[in-house]
């Protein structure tokens, strides 16, 4: 240990003999009983705004959670796969195919057979 | 411990005058604890009604009347903890802000020996809490609890429930940065 360190600790005890010992005043008691009471008072007002809040809290949250079930869309797209979507696609680009092909004129498929 | 346990057990059922008992026997214990660690002779009385208060209204959570002590240790230390934050914050000027010169002056002032005693002792904490602001509050507390109170490891791991050896890390660099005030303080010679 370094004369600091020495030094240090005898600051620490006259530290320590520098701190009086305090003696509770005539009126600690009663001031103490005062300050209990007075929280004692404020405590019940506190807790009533507490569960107020928290109950208005709950309502709006339910009424939220009940617009939002409500206001949802019975989409049955909203719960398709990647693989359902290009399944779609490809039935959708398969019926314009076969579409465009029944709409073209007699005329212009036989004509097409004699070309080939 | 200084009461009964069948005293603690009926003032956290909420008996008035077994809690008027308790305080009545540990208030000369808590108010000698809270003058060291705050060193602020002026404020113990407030700080010591806070821990009770406090006391009174968590009383009910208290696990076993055997732990009791360290719990009302905790209390004092986080009551005591509050107060050093809430004085920080104000940052009064106060003794440990002026010169050696000033000090010095405010000394050669006070007559007869009783007052020059307690100047000194009040220059001695002024002192010490001009070193102990280059430690955090709870490393201040702490170092207080161990080096001026005397608590040994073991009651501060039961008051803080952290293990020996991160309180003995703790310690020690708290004594660093505090000697090394020291010496700064001892070098621009305000000693």
């Amino acid at each position: 240990m370094t004369d600091d360190e020495n030094t240090l600790d005898r600051l620490f005890q006259n530290y320590r003999a520098a701190c009086p010992e305090i003696e509770p005043g005539a009126l600690f008691m009663p001031r103490l009983w005062q300050r209990i009471e007075a929280r004692q008072g404020f405590a019940p007002v506190f807790e009533h705004l507490t569960r107020l809040f928290a109950s208005a809290a709950a309502a709006v949250c339910l009424l939220l959670l009940v617009l939002n079930l409500v206001s949802t869309p019975q989409n049955s797209l909203a719960g398709e796969s990647y693989t359902d979507a290009l399944v779609a696609q490809n039935n959708a680009e398969q019926t314009y195919y076969s579409e465009a092909t029944l709409i073209t004129p007699p005329s212009v498929r036989s004509a097409a057979a004699v070309h080939h | 411990m200084l009461v009964e346990q069948e005293l603690i057990e009926k003032a956290r059922t909420g008996d008035a005058a077994a809690f008027n008992q308790v305080v009545l026997a540990y208030r000369r214990r808590i108010l000698a604890t809270i003058s060291r660690l705050i060193g602020r002779p002026e404020d113990v009385e407030d700080v010591a009604q806070e821990v009770f208060v406090r006391l009174y209204y968590s009383l009910d959570q208290l696990r076993t009347a055997e732990v009791f002590e360290p719990w009302l240790y905790r209390l004092t230390i986080n009551a005591s903890y509050d107060y050093l934050r809430r004085i920080k914050r104000r940052r009064e000027s106060r003794m440990a802000d002026l010169s050696e010169q000033q000090v010095l002056a405010a000394d050669s002032l006070a007559g007869g020996k009783q007052q020059r005693d307690e100047t000194e002792k009040s220059r001695v904490r002024e002192f010490m809490n001009a070193l102990f602001q280059h430690v955090s509050e709870q490393d201040r507390l702490l170092l207080t609890l161990k080096e001026v109170e005397g608590l040994s490891l073991k009651e501060l791991e039961g008051i803080y429930g952290i293990k020996e050896n991160a309180l003995k890390v703790r310690l020690f660099r708290a004594r660093q940065r505090v000697l090394k005030a020291y010496q700064t303080a001892l070098a621009n010679g305000k000693l």
